[in-house]
């Protein structure tokens, strides 16, 4: 055998190779991609626009002076401060998501996970969380119900 | 391994039979031959994975039995749980055996993996030895994230909240990862299920593969020697001598096991070693006051807490969880970094790596209990008292460790501990802030390490009196 077709060989071993690693690497991407897209969470849909606040539900802010509400993936705190006017804020914390609460003693939001504060408006006053709680809007409609936007923050 | 099949065997019976087919009298011959180094070290450091893996066979078996009543679903897990507890004959004892072990699984482990580290048992030709036993610890440290949720209490919602939260920090992936782990934003009944998938099939699997690649790299290599003694060392032959203490000590471990799942029911009262079961998980219920990850975890709590809102442009949290996941890598590399070791030579910069981790880790848990900051009920722990107890019980602490380092072992370099002490005490006692403290013993730390090398001294040899 000449030395030219040895070479010639070498490099049709090279090419069948590379197409053998290229159909190897198209077959782990087409055996990778359906379990990566099933393990990936389909979208939550809930029912969209503002949250109305129920008669139970306003009945517990009475009492307790806050309620965590939920819509979707949203949890939402709505709170009465001592002048009896209504807050609503993400009830996750900006810091690690525990849920909050609203301290009516101290009027200061309050994570009991990292010890994370925030004033009224959702401002941090101390501790670790890097952001304020997004505010949402409250509103009362025509027959005195509370409304929560959370698109209208 | 015996090619000619159905030749002569010098034994009759099964084993004969067996050794015909398969050639079963190597693997006797292989335990006939396997000791264990015998010398004036301390021989029970060798007994701390053989008590690991003890525990983990009552999890295999006690999860097994947990298995056949719990449910995991939105209305069946939490109340499938209480049923054991409290309907099913001996449930309690089935649960109380299947936490406990858990928790002296990890206990086992730990102390395994520190004394591997003090020993510097991970030296050439044991790297791999060392990172499957690190693969193995990042492994129980999962099974025990995710078997927390399964109950589907308060305390196991809020702790997935915040555990597959940290997972945020990682670089480009996480904000995909936190999805994955969570199935969907939130932390919801998806996470659930795939928390016991990951608990009863994922996780089992593999620890199966690497306890197999950890034992097998130990039965080629053998038991790792103390540094610079292999010539006045004696051997005792594993089998039978060492295999019979090895199970005497696992009786111990199961009568241990036994007493406290028995008369601790719902573990020791410590906050994150109890599983009382408590409220059913509520998304819609704010977390409780004095909610606490388990003991293992608590030092990557307070971490999170200790960390500014914003850190050198991340976000506190996201910066508390890279370091953390920094000096993971550090702890997983040290086979490599310790270059000392590898030409068998003392590394005393090591030896002081493993106790710094101890100060460093020790006081973030002491301060993660909220030891000396007379918080009860409603009123908040004072976070100063707490800083400043903690370090009066670190320096008490340190007094006996560095004692014993000093004239026992005859240990000389105490720069990295001496930092970790340094930043306790600026922050218990001075009263900086947890991050300032430790910048300042970190930059004191490298000037004093960088002095050292300049005058030649014993920080750049890293050498050690011998004692």
């Amino acid at each position: 055998m000449s030395e030219q077709s040895e070479g010639a060989r070498g490099s049709r071993r090279r090419f069948i190779d590379g197409l053998l690693g290229i159909g190897l690497l198209g077959w782990m991407g087409s055996a990778i991609y359906p379990v990566v897209r099933y393990l990936k969470p389909l979208p939550l849909a809930g029912p969209g626009g503002p949250i109305r606040l129920s008669e139970e539900q306003r009945t517990t802010i009475d009492r307790e002076r806050f309620i965590i509400v939920s819509q979707g993936s949203e949890r939402v705190m709505v709170f009465k401060d001592v002048s009896e006017k209504l807050y609503a804020v993400d009830a996750r914390c900006t810091h690690e998501g525990c849920t909050v609460q609203f301290l009516p003693g101290e009027s200061m939001i309050w994570c009991a996970c990292h010890n994370g504060r925030f004033d009224l408006d959702g401002r941090v006053i101390s501790g670790p969380p890097p952001r304020p709680l997004p505010r949402y809007a409250v509103h009362f409609d025509e027959g005195g119900d509370v409304l929560v936007d959370a698109e209208n923050a | 391994m015996n090619p000619e099949p159905v030749q002569e065997s010098k034994r009759g019976g099964l084993l004969g039979w067996m050794d015909q087919r398969y050639g079963v009298r190597g693997l006797f011959e292989f335990l006939s031959h396997k000791t264990v180094p015998v010398g004036p070290h301390s021989m029970i450091w060798y007994y701390l994975g053989g008590t690991t893996l003890f525990f983990f066979i009552v999890q295999i078996l006690s999860g097994l039995l947990l298995l056949l009543y719990y449910q995991p679903g939105e209305d069946t897990s939490y109340e499938t749980i209480r049923f054991i507890t409290t309907k099913v004959p001996f449930g309690w004892l089935m649960r109380s055996v299947h936490c406990w072990s858990a928790h002296l699984m990890i206990i086992s482990l730990i102390v395994h993996m520190f004394s591997t580290m003090m020993l510097k048992a991970y030296r050439p030709p044991r790297e791999l030895t060392w990172v499957s036993g690190f693969v193995l610890f990042a492994l129980a440290l999962a099974f025990g994230f995710s078997g927390y949720l399964l109950p589907w209490n308060e305390l196991a919602f809020f702790a997935t909240v915040v555990g597959t939260e940290s997972v945020k920090a990682t670089p480009v992936l996480g904000h995909w990862l936190l999805e994955i782990m969570r199935g969907g934003t939130d932390v919801t009944i998806h996470t659930l299920y795939r928390f016991f998938a990951l608990h009863v099939v994922a996780l089992p699997m593999i620890v199966f593969a690497f306890i197999g690649l950890h034992l097998v790299v130990i039965q080629r290599q053998g038991m790792a020697t103390p540094m610079r003694k292999a010539k006045r060392l004696g051997a005792m032959p594993f089998f039978p001598n060492f295999l019979l203490r090895d199970l005497i000590l696992w009786l111990l471990c199961l009568v241990g096991l036994l007493s406290l799942a028995v008369f601790w029911p719902y573990g020791s009262g410590i906050p994150g070693l109890e599983w009382e079961l408590g409220q059913k998980a509520n998304p819609l219920m704010p977390a409780y006051p004095g909610i606490k990850p388990e003991w293992y975890f608590l030092w990557i709590y307070q971490l999170l807490k200790e960390f500014p809102p914003h850190f050198f442009g991340l976000e506190g949290p996201q910066a508390a969880i890279l370091l953390v996941g920094f000096l993971l890598i550090i702890w997983a590399l040290v086979p490599w970094l310790d270059r000392k070791a590898r030409h068998d030579e003392r590394s005393p910069a090591f030896s002081d790596l493993g106790i710094s981790a101890i100060v460093f880790i020790a006081y973030l848990t002491l301060k993660a209990w909220d030891i000396g900051g007379g918080g009860h009920g409603s009123v908040l722990p004072d976070p100063g008292a707490v800083a400043r107890v903690c370090a009066y019980w670190m320096l008490g602490l340190a007094g006996i460790i560095f004692g014993l380092r000093f004239f026992l072992y005859g240990h000389r370099w105490y720069w990295l501990s001496g930092a970790a002490m340094l930043q306790v005490v600026l922050h218990g006692v001075v009263g900086l802030s947890y991050i300032n403290a430790g910048f300042i013993a970190l930059g004191l730390l490298a000037a004093g390490v960088a002095l050292s090398i300049m005058r030649g001294g014993s920080a750049a040899r890293g050498s050690e009196v011998r004692p």
